[in-house]
């Protein structure tokens, strides 16, 4: 039996490096040992991806599809899915960072390709991603570089790239937006084959010479006959950008922060744990992978156990997850997709190119009881295959020790582990003790038990506790 | 390529069937279709999740005849329509990949009843996808995620199987589509093995239809099959947006590629109707548009007209086998 605190910290990695795991998994990993559970997770290479051909021969419509629910619904599956958890919470992170809606770009099947690219280069030097997401045509439409021409400059994307992608508010000046601007006319969109009435045709990037602004400019106290590559050469070397982007990985993957807008004005939470990360950012000069390798191994985020409020995809894809409902193929993952923008995480839509506003912001009465309501179903339904094995092996523990306490701290295990406060516990042992004794002697007696501990998953998936990450 | 010269044969770009649509004129996703009498086609369309899914009855001359059936498990609809097929009588054959089972239908669409159970024993049935109807009026399915084909009388009592997991001769790796040439003999799409196999209706190994080791003739993920009436075999090359074409002997001839230069009559309305994109497409290099993608299923006519569907572009495209070709002089 692996050890219960080690099963604690792997269940913690899990759920912030990844979509959570089954109890079964944990201990598969566990006996991996910590470290190397996090080599495989910075190195998904290592394992499958996801068989795209096997996933368009079943679902061909989510290929090019034009609906944004089948887009997102495309993105839920790979969560689901994937052997390569960091990989697609990566993309998550990317995307929440470099937040590009639908709502403007109103082309779905790009802002999958921009998915994709930030699974390809999420774990890379940042500064080559940086390039990436320039040259996107989805960010070139959602902050209008298209329209960035040598002698009428458009500033939205260039403002963008130093508020919001890589120095924040505070650290350049309107000439640096201007300048950077500059650098970046000509970086454009190529016409494509416009949407039906054959489907979707992929836009491309392309750099036209004579729209690009060909002289001198400064940006950030350098002189030069910059181009965009110039600029994120001169970006990515910025201690500000260092520091923008631990604090952006600390928000993600330690704990709640307050949001993007604050930070010139609110100091971090833990102002040690970013300094942290900024050495691991200098030292590695900007490698993704290695920055992650320090902060997964850091005590700061051992320490950090249930410190963060699920975002909706997480409690979702976490969710069905551990209940094993979605493997493999399947009809409905639209409705789970559906079900993330209900929740207030509109996939491929952030309500800005803020991204969205997280921690206890993710919460509203409304909305909490859509949350508590679709993990509470998930979990009431002991037909499903994680559900099964979660109440056989609290079942195989009452073997033991039948008491209520057993039962509840079974529960508790088997879905996390997870920790509860008092409130939430005595609930919990006030209905495990007003349903009995668990008893399996006949077809009745067991769907007695069945139903009983269903019902404790239930209240646990419906507690406060089960909102954090 | 509006024509195509190769080993004896010649392939003429004709036209093109169809456009995207979510419901009435076009297809969404379309999977699979059979020719019927009278210029009728019975066009299946997967749609995507709770959307689409229907069959589409078009006439070779674009007219729009109705269409049937809608998402769901209760009789008549299905929620993973596959493949299609049509008994002597007229009547329409539909497997359904989620539900594990086969509907049939009137020729106009009215529901008649349905078979198949879900499981692994002899006559149950695990995804299944590819049907074709032999002259003697057995329905053979693909058993896709039970690596096999079985067949079954018209009303679901099984006949007989053949097939196993694996890449040998004779086994298969998540077959999809099939059909059966005029002497009862079953060609299967062997999905996960990059080929097409040639059974006897006794499930004898008669030839296989693969790339050669230098690579001429590959497959990837190879969808449907069909045989013109000279035993040429048309392969939709589903993972490589192309139909390969070998002889009867599996000697590899040629590939076409997609020629729709010219929209459907269906899609040309749907063009003109709107400014903007007339002008958008002046602006661009419209050949992606003509080409294959994701070719998934393909007949031939009594005329050997080869008639290729494409999923990604939900549209057919037909070409011609010329009998009578004449070379151009060729310094012209």
């Amino acid at each position: 039996m692996p050890h219960q605190e080690d099963v604690r910290l792997m269940a913690h990695l899990m759920r912030r490096a990844g979509f959570g795991d089954p109890r079964e998994e944990l201990e598969k990993r566990v006996s991996m040992g910590y470290e190397a559970v996090v080599e495989e997770l910075l190195h998904p290479e290592r394992q499958p991806a996801i068989n795209e051909e096997l996933l368009y021969r079943y679902f061909p419509g989510y290929e090019g599809a034009g609906a944004p629910p089948i887009n997102q619904a495309n993105w839920v599956y790979r969560m689901i899915n994937t052997r390569r958890p960091l990989e697609e919470k990566m993309a998550l992170f990317w995307h929440q960072l470099f937040a590009t809606g639908n709502s403007k770009v109103d082309n779905p099947p790009e802002l999958t390709r921009q998915i994709a690219t930030f699974r390809e280069h999420g774990l890379g030097a940042f500064r080559d991603l940086l390039v990436e997401v320039a040259k996107s045509p989805a960010m070139i439409f959602w902050l209008d570089n298209h329209g960035n021409r040598d002698g009428a400059i458009n500033e939205n994307w260039g403002r963008e790239l130093l508020e919001l992608f890589s120095l924040g508010v505070g650290n350049y000046s309107e000439d640096d937006i201007k300048e950077a601007a500059r650098a970046f006319t000509g970086w454009t969109i190529a016409p494509k084959i416009p949407r039906n009435p054959y489907g979707r045709f992929h836009w491309q990037f392309e750099y036209k010479p004579e729209e690009h602004d060909d002289r001198e400019k400064t940006f950030l106290g350098h002189t030069g006959n910059f181009n965009g590559e110039d600029i994120v050469d001169i970006i990515v070397d910025q201690p500000a950008t260092a520091r923008f982007l631990a604090r952006h990985l600390y928000r993600f993957f330690v704990a709640d922060e307050p949001h993007v807008s604050t930070w010139n004005i609110t100091p971090p939470v833990d102002p040690e744990a970013i300094e942290f990360l900024v050495d691991a950012y200098n030292e590695s000069r900007g490698d993704i992978r290695s920055i992650l390798r320090a902060l997964f191994n850091a005590d700061f985020f051992k320490n950090a156990q249930f410190a963060r409020v699920k975002c909706p995809a997480e409690l979702i894809v976490g969710t069905v997850r551990m209940a094993g409902n979605f493997n493999g193929f399947k009809p409905g993952f639209n409705n789970l997709a559906l079900e993330c923008g209900w929740q207030g995480q509109e996939l491929l839509n952030p309500p800005s190119v803020e991204g969205w506003h997280t921690g206890s912001e993710w919460i509203d009465p409304g909305v909490l009881m859509r949350r508590v309501n679709f993990a509470a179903r998930v979990f009431g339904d002991v037909s499903l295959p994680g559900v099964q094995a979660i109440i056989k092996r609290v079942v195989v523990n009452a073997h033991g020790d039948p008491s209520p306490q057993a039962i509840v701290a079974a529960c508790l295990d088997a879905m996390g582990p997870l920790e509860v406060g008092e409130v939430t516990y005595s609930e919990l042992i006030a209905h495990a003790e007003r349903c009995g004794d668990l008893a399996w002697s006949t077809s009745e007696e067991l769907l007695a038990t069945l139903r009983n501990v269903s019902k404790i998953l239930t209240l646990i998936a419906a507690s406060r506790e089960y909102q954090f990450a | 390529m509006l024509t195509t010269v190769a080993a004896g044969r010649v392939y003429d770009y004709s036209y093109c069937i169809g456009m995207y649509s979510q419901s009435g004129r076009g297809f969404w996703a379309p999977q699979d279709f059979v020719l019927g009498p009278d210029g009728r086609m019975y066009v299946l369309s997967r749609g995507v999740e709770q959307l689409g899914q229907r069959v589409s009855k078009v006439t070779l001359d674009h007219e729009f005849q109705g269409q049937f059936g809608s998402v769901g498990a209760e009789d008549g609809r299905f929620v993973w329509p596959r493949s299609i097929d049509l008994d002597d009588h007229g009547r329409v054959f539909v497997s359904d990949e989620h539900l594990n089972r086969i509907s049939i239908y009137d020729e106009e669409g009215g529901y008649r009843y349905h078979w198949g159970r879900s499981g692994s024993e002899e006559g149950q049935l695990n995804g299944p996808s590819g049907i074709a109807i032999d002259s003697r009026g057995a329905i053979w399915v693909v058993d896709s995620l039970n690596h096999r084909v079985q067949s079954f009388s018209q009303i679901g009592e099984f006949q007989s199987k053949f097939g196993r997991q694996g890449g040998g001769d004779g086994e298969m790796e998540m077959p999809w589509g099939v059909c059966v040439d005029r002497q009862d003999n079953i060609y299967v799409a062997d999905w996960g093995n990059n080929r097409v196999q040639k059974f006897a209706p006794t499930g004898e190994l008669l030839v296989k239809f693969e790339g050669t080791s230098a690579g001429v003739g590959d497959l990837k993920g190879p969808s449907g099959v069909a045989v013109d009436s000279e035993g040429d075999v048309y392969v939709t090359d589903w993972g490589n947006h192309r139909v390969q074409i070998y002889a009867a002997d599996g000697q590899y001839i040629t590939a076409l590629v997609g020629d729709a230069q010219e929209p459907s009559p269906w899609a040309q309305a749907y063009i003109d109707a709107n400014p903007d994109l007339i002008k958008a497409r002046r602006r661009t290099d419209l050949e992606p548009e003509w080409r294959f993608r994701r070719p998934v299923a393909v007949n031939v006519d009594a005329d050997d007209r080869i008639i290729v569907l494409e999923s990604y572009h939900h549209r057919l495209q037909v070409y011609n086998k010329l009998k009578d070709y004449v070379e151009p002089s060729i310094n012209l």
